[in-house]
């Protein structure tokens, strides 16, 4: 506890000699020239901000040059804080040079591009607002907007792994495969159309030579032909909708009969082949 | 009774919330450093308590009441008021306060310029400290506060009331790391800086400072004073760099402009988000099922379209209680399989509080599928949901059947079935003329 009231003592002593006297800004100038020494802008800055932006290429470097004054008189001091502030105000990105001062108040500031400070923020296509801030122990605070100053976009750096997680992510949208393409139903009718083709043939022969089926309802016959029969519907009822196990069941069943039905019906035929009748 | 023993411990826990004045519990253990005076706190720890916390105060070096017994902690929040204590009961260490943190108790820590235990702590949050003995100074605006003592506007900030005054503080800034878990609540005013001078002649230090680069100098507004951390377990911690901020000195001190000082609200609203009572949310429960059927399917089949729902909810601190929070407006939804196969915002629905649902076509790819919802915003709680889906192919039977391409083989393939028929029932019924003339003619001979 006893040294933290001799800290805040100490403090005190120096807040009742605050004030005394205001800091300012003389002679301050600025100058870029280009990496092989050629001036390209030497001018002085006015007291207030300088209305046209300063624009610094890749390898450009620019100087800064003023006196900290006591009260706007010749006397130069040097202030506790002589701070450039370079800010993006579209960002909110921020960057604050200390500028050496000597005792005599002369400052002198040199930014060159090729090598930039640490300090300097992440730029993009917007100008950074130069300001110099000024602060003392024994004077009255200072800013002054100095200029707007254009300079090239800088890498961004790299974020950190979670970051992306703390953002809206870009929507994924799944490509699907496409559809399945099917040809033309002319073409399937055609080729249909040429698969049954030779009906036409078979039944306009059979229409010349005459059909005869003397025992088509024979009681021996028919009951084969029709659990034939029975089975043809039965495999176009599985192509429709029945499944596997349902077809094998009643294809099971019906294979009983006619295994017995067709004993008999060929037998019959067997006889009347055999001229028996 | 193993599942009415949970249940009943279940009720017991939501019991207690619905009484509490936090989301997360309301015994808090205030550690304060014997040279802190509890009476210059009375403000900011008598509306604690009004508001239905329970304080137990310990100093730093007293073994009990202890922070935790047997790995579990005996309190939903600590304060450590210690900014220059050096040495702790063995039971508080940084390892045990990240412990804490792990478990779900919140912290409230003051820094102080001094080297302690707690510097380091901060140091694993991602922040970086200046060296001991750099208080943050401002020469701006001008007043007769010693330069240590700084007026901070308040910026705006989904944890602190709108339009706060200005607050004063007086202690150590902090750079902030790249971690997106940081979240900062007070930046420094741009004029200000991290100095250990007194008098003019430091500026020489401060330039020697700033040459080392890297974190060699904490100056301008990109540097914290006041930082929050949530934790992947939705617990909370802040770390504020002067103890100051939160006394009656400070909360009855006029600003420069003569108006109140901001702090006892700041304070507030710093315990409140840091005690989970403000931008606290949790996802209630998860639905998903195919369009038009409302039950959830033991497994999708690719294709489907797919309808999936959450309820999430916010804790109301005037209540004290959970309710259905529709104020999220870029959640996401996404449908991984090692990746993110598809990535949709989950909009809330209109009309329906706390309701958020989405509907999306199952991409044509078989496996196991994750819906994930993840939402992490500085401040907020995070949300995490994930549940397992199977997506599985077509059967045999799934497939289109009458295809238009497959007419000539149905034609080729009904032809020789009724061709088999015809052909077996001709031959059955039919009557071979010839042979049996050529029989009987053989007979007759």
């Amino acid at each position: 506890m006893i040294p933290r009231i001799t800290f805040h003592l100490s403090w005190l002593v120096i807040a009742a000699g605050v004030h005394a006297a205001t800091l300012s800004l003389q002679s301050p100038r600025v100058t870029i020239s280009s990496s092989d020494a050629t001036q390209l802008l030497s001018d002085t800055l006015p007291s207030i901000k300088r209305p046209e932006p300063l624009t610094l290429g890749a390898s450009d470097i620019l100087k800064l040059t003023f006196q900290v004054t006591e009260n706007g008189e010749g006397k130069g001091v040097q202030p506790h804080q002589t701070f450039l502030r370079f800010y993006d105000s579209v960002s909110g990105e921020e960057g604050i040079q200390p500028v050496r001062v000597t005792p005599g108040g002369k400052a002198k500031f040199e930014l060159n591009m090729a090598r930039p400070p640490a300090s300097l923020p992440p730029t993009t296509d917007r100008p950074l607002a130069v300001s110099l801030i000024l602060g003392s122990f024994v004077h009255d605070p200072a800013k002054y907007d100095l200029f707007d100053l254009y300079v090239p976009t800088s890498s961004t750096p790299a974020p950190h792994p979670d970051e992306a997680s703390f953002h809206v992510l870009p929507p994924i949208v799944h490509t699907f495969r496409p559809e399945q393409k099917l040809p033309p139903k002319v073409v399937s009718i055609v080729f249909a159309a040429l698969v049954l083709s030779p009906w036409a043939i078979l039944l306009g022969l059979w229409g010349k030579i005459g059909l005869s089926v003397p025992h088509l309802v024979s009681p021996r016959i028919l009951p084969f032909t029709a659990l034939l029969g029975a089975f043809e519907v039965l495999l176009v009822r599985y192509w429709v909708g029945l499944k596997l196990g349902q077809v094998l069941l009643y294809g099971g069943i019906l294979a009983i009969p006619t295994i017995f039905a067709g004993k008999t019906a060929l037998a019959t035929t067997g006889e009347w082949r055999a001229g028996k009748h | 009774m193993r599942f009415l023993g949970s249940a009943l411990v279940s009720f017991l826990v939501l019991a207690g919330k619905v009484l509490t004045k936090s989301s997360s519990g309301d015994s808090v253990l205030v550690l304060l450093d014997p040279s802190l005076s509890r009476a210059n706190y009375s403000i900011f720890f008598g509306g604690l308590e009004q508001q239905g916390y329970d304080l137990t105060f310990r100093a730093p070096k007293h073994a009990s009441p202890a922070i935790a017994e047997y790995g579990v902690p005996n309190y939903s929040h600590v304060i450590l008021f210690t900014p220059d204590t050096k040495s702790y009961a063995p039971d508080v260490t940084p390892q045990s306060l990240v412990g804490l943190l792990s478990e779900n108790t919140n912290l409230l820590i003051a820094l102080s310029p001094r080297q302690t235990p707690l510097t380091s702590l901060a140091t694993e949050f991602s922040l970086i400290l200046p060296p001991p003995g750099t208080p943050l100074l401002s020469h701006h605006p001008k007043r007769p506060e010693p330069a240590n003592v700084i007026p901070v506007s308040v910026s705006e900030s989904p944890i602190l009331t709108p339009d706060t005054n200005p607050v004063w503080f007086s202690g150590v800034p902090h750079a902030l790391g790249n971690s997106p878990y940081l979240v900062p609540i007070l930046r420094a005013p741009s004029e200000s800086f991290a100095a250990d001078s007194t008098d003019d002649s430091g500026s020489g230090t401060i330039l020697s400072a700033s040459d080392k680069g890297g974190e060699g100098f904490w100056a301008g507004s990109h540097i914290g004073l006041v930082t929050g951390f949530q934790t992947t377990k939705n617990s909370r911690a802040v770390f504020a760099g002067g103890v100051e901020l939160f006394s009656d000195e400070y909360a009855k001190k006029a600003l420069p402009s003569g108006q109140r000082s901001g702090n006892a609200q700041f304070a507030r609203d710093v315990a409140a988000w840091v005690f989970q009572e403000t931008l606290t949310l949790r996802i209630d429960r998860t639905e998903h099922h195919r369009v038009n059927e409302t039950a959830a399917p033991e497994m999708y089949t690719i294709n489907d379209q797919i309808v999936y729902t959450a309820y999430i909810s916010a804790y109301d601190r005037k209540t004290s209680s959970w309710k259905p929070y529709s104020g999220i407006t870029d959640m996401q939804l996404e449908f991984t399989m090692l990746d993110p196969h598809v990535r949709i915002a989950l909009p809330p629905v209109s009309g329906e509080p706390g309701k958020y649902e989405v509907q999306f076509r199952a991409p044509d790819r078989h496996g196991v599928f994750k819906l994930v919802v993840g939402w992490r915003r500085k401040g907020y709680s995070f949300l995490h949901t994930t549940t397992t889906v199977p997506v599985v192919p077509l059967r045999h039977d799934q497939y289109p059947r009458f295809l238009s391409a497959a007419w000539p083989y149905y034609a080729g393939a009904i032809s020789t079935s009724v061709g088999f028929f015809l052909f077996s029932a001709l031959w059955l019924a039919g009557d071979v003329k010839g042979e049996k003339k050529n029989l009987k003619g053989v007979k007759s001979e």
